[in-house]
């Protein structure tokens, strides 16, 4: 029990910021932008959330600090891949390789470290020893599930990840709407590496996100592309990993060397899923396909 | 967009192409968009170590001299080009048939692990030896890479999902398992405690040394004649023909009786099996054994190369040397103050300027004498060129 216990505990505390970033996964790729830059999002947010918090003094404007370098980072994938069409795999790719390349650099001017920064003012802790990301993201899934299929803006997001032609018809202006879709995707990615680094650890580490962006994408994927599902895979994913450590203390694991294959898991499951569900578990119809409006 | 035209289209088709026409013909736009853009990612990065209250001209001087600066710094830029030209071709010959194979890292990753154990459990005389080793490295990463093959033509699973998550298993069951449990050496003394790491490999499967007093192998050729064999078979060969045809467009290249299936599937085994070589020139060339800390990320660098080389065979030895010259260079920028890791911001604002092809096409156009034309570009990767 204990051990279900201390597994539910962890899982709320390193959840946080793959649900928040899967979430960012859902917005970007509903409106139809594909997002493999979630990782360099994560990553820049990560680390202004940092460098904000160490330069104010306060966590809080770290944490959107983090957003909004986030944001920053989404906007020159929205930029590239709206407004001068680039394939849109291609740009979250060089986004991720920008952010591993400028990230570390940064660290080394501004610490004078290419490991890790200086240890920033954390997220005060309330209730069960929590800090606001958990709550973030444990509400967040709701209002986004809310927002996304119960508004009219909702609404005109989905369709223009489906149908963007017959969006435009009816007087949505389909770039615009993707590009606010792909910001709100790096707030979310960048609120989530703000959570990692500001929330978790209580400084940066130059190897952060370690992955934690492609998982969310995993989970966005695992979740079929909504909200709810997405936030639930990620927090599977967070639960797996924490009964892992949990059963490693129990059992003496180490020794046997298993943890790879918990970590695995959860890819080897999405993969699984994908395979064997491909025709439910489908991506919004016009994700990825580049969009031109008329008459230009 | 502002000049007029001024002369009827009639008589500007009929006139013979100027030199400048010809130069920046739209055929080659892709060569010089990459030129552009490591042109401009370098200027950037100038601006940034100035910015930062570094000497610049130092820096890029420590950084030509560490790259090309005598027989042992072209010995290192040899030994990371090899494997980024690999890696590149890797990735370019599954955009041929039109598969973005984001999976070359994991493919490169069981390949090193292949040819560890190969390198170690072959006994054979040292002319076999390292072809054994190479060849099972091969075998490995194009396994890995019949995966997603298989998921996208039989399952409709987007490669570019697989991909990324067959990298996090392959990492994640050879670094976090295999290599720290299974395959680890055991320590003599306790056998508790094992070691992270594969043993080493035998002296006959290590790649041969061509220059003294350098750490210049076999690889480097190894990738060149790989490259070239690959450039061949999809430019000369019939079944090279098909496979751009399956990637251009599948549902032409099916009424015309060519098996897509099959080609992606061959396609995807040929990429893996290029990243499983990368992998083993890695381990039999400098590592010679599979180390318990292995973080390579040349697999993602492979998307860069090969993106930036326009996704042909030439264009990915081109930009592979480049960046193993960046690579290899930038060890030395630690000279004046600056993380080696710059070499990946060089990289990553070079892909980043070379993904929107429409970035350049404006000045290109220009440089072309021609008026800018934003409608003829077709923004889509692969990069397609013609028989």
């Amino acid at each position: 029990m204990n051990l279900l216990g201390n597994a539910l505990l962890s899982l709320l505390e390193f959840a946080p910021p793959l649900v928040l970033a899967a979430l960012g996964g859902v917005l970007s790729e509903k409106a139809g932008v594909v997002n493999i830059g979630l990782e360099g999002m994560m990553r820049f947010g990560a680390f202004f959330a940092v460098a904000v918090a160490i330069w104010t003094g306060s966590p809080w404007l770290g944490l959107v600090g983090g957003a909004l370098a986030g944001a920053a980072a989404a906007g020159v994938h929205a930029v590239l891949s709206l407004r001068f069409q680039a394939n849109q795999v291609v740009s979250g790719v060089a986004l991720n390789l920008v952010a591993l390349g400028l990230i570390t650099f940064l660290l080394e001017v501004l610490f004078g470290s290419a490991g890790v920064s200086p240890p920033a003012p954390q997220l005060a802790r309330g209730s069960f020893g929590l800090a606001a990301p958990t709550w973030i993201a444990l509400a967040l899934p709701f209002v986004f599930h809310w927002f996304l299929n119960h508004t009219a803006t909702g609404l005109r997001i989905r369709a223009v990840g489906e149908k963007p032609r017959a969006a435009a018809t009816l007087g949505v202006d389909v770039l615009r709407l993707r590009a606010f879709c792909v910001l709100g995707s790096g707030v979310l990615a960048g609120l989530g590496g703000g959570a990692l680094s500001v929330g978790i650890l209580g400084q940066f580490d130059a190897r952060m996100p370690a992955g934690q962006g492609f998982m969310a994408l995993a989970a966005m994927v695992f979740g079929r592309w909504t909200p709810l599902g997405a936030a639930g895979a990620a927090a599977f994913f967070a639960l797996a990993e924490a009964l892992q450590r949990q059963l490693g203390f129990a059992l003496h694991a180490a020794d046997l060397h298993l943890e790879g294959l918990f970590l695995a898991l959860p890819y080897a499951l999405t993969l699984l899923v994908l395979a064997v569900g491909s025709t439910r578990s489908r991506a919004p119809a016009a994700d990825g396909v580049p969009y031109e409006a008329e008459g230009r | 967009m502002s000049e007029p035209a001024s002369t009827p289209a009639a008589t500007a088709t009929a006139a013979p192409p100027s030199w400048r026409a010809r130069l920046f013909a739209p055929s080659r736009s892709p060569l010089w968009s990459a030129a552009f853009a490591v042109t401009l990612a370098l200027l950037v990065c100038f601006l940034a170590i100035l910015a930062t209250g570094k000497d610049p001209v130092a820096g890029y001087g420590y950084l030509l001299q560490g790259a090309l600066g005598g027989p042992r710094p072209f010995g290192e830029t040899a030994i990371k080009a090899a494997v980024l030209m690999l890696t590149g071709l890797s990735v370019g010959v599954a955009f041929t048939v039109g598969l973005f194979n984001i999976g070359a890292e994991g493919q490169l990753i069981w390949g090193a692990l292949a040819a560890a154990v190969a390198g170690r459990a072959l006994v054979l005389p040292a002319p076999l030896a390292v072809p054994a080793a190479l060849l099972c490295a091969a075998l490995a990463g194009a396994l890995w890479g019949l995966i997603p093959a298989w998921l996208k033509t039989a399952r409709g699973v987007h490669e570019v999902i697989s991909t990324i998550l067959l990298n996090w298993i392959a990492i994640h069951l050879v670094h976090s398992w295999l290599v720290a449990g299974p395959l680890a050496i055991a320590a003599t003394t306790n056998s508790d405690v094992s070691v992270a790491g594969t043993a080493p490999i035998r002296p006959e499967a290590e790649l041969p040394r061509l220059l003294f007093n350098s750490r210049l192998d076999l690889g480097l050729p190894i990738a060149l004649g790989l490259a070239l064999c690959v450039g061949l078979f999809l430019s000369r060969t019939r079944r090279g023909f098909e496979w751009r045809a399956a990637g251009s467009n599948p549902e032409a290249a099916r009424a015309q009786g060519v098996p897509v299936a099959r080609c992606v599937a061959e396609a995807m085994a040929l990429s893996g099996a290029l990243s499983g070589v990368a992998g083993a020139l890695l381990i039999l060339g400098t590592e010679h054994r599979y180390p318990g800390v292995f973080r390579t990320g040349y697999g993602f660098d492979g998307i860069a190369v090969s993106l930036i080389g326009g996704g042909t065979a030439a264009g990915s030895v081109l930009a592979g040397f480049f960046f193993g010259a960046i690579r290899a260079g930038a060890t030395r920028l630690q000279l004046v103050g600056i993380h080696p890791s710059f070499a990946e911001l060089i990289q990553g604002l070079a892909v980043l300027l070379v993904a929107a092809p429409r970035l350049f096409h404006p000045l290109l156009a220009r440089l072309r004498g021609n008026r800018v034309t934003l409608s003829r570009i077709t923004p889509t990767l692969p990069q397609k060129d013609g028989p």
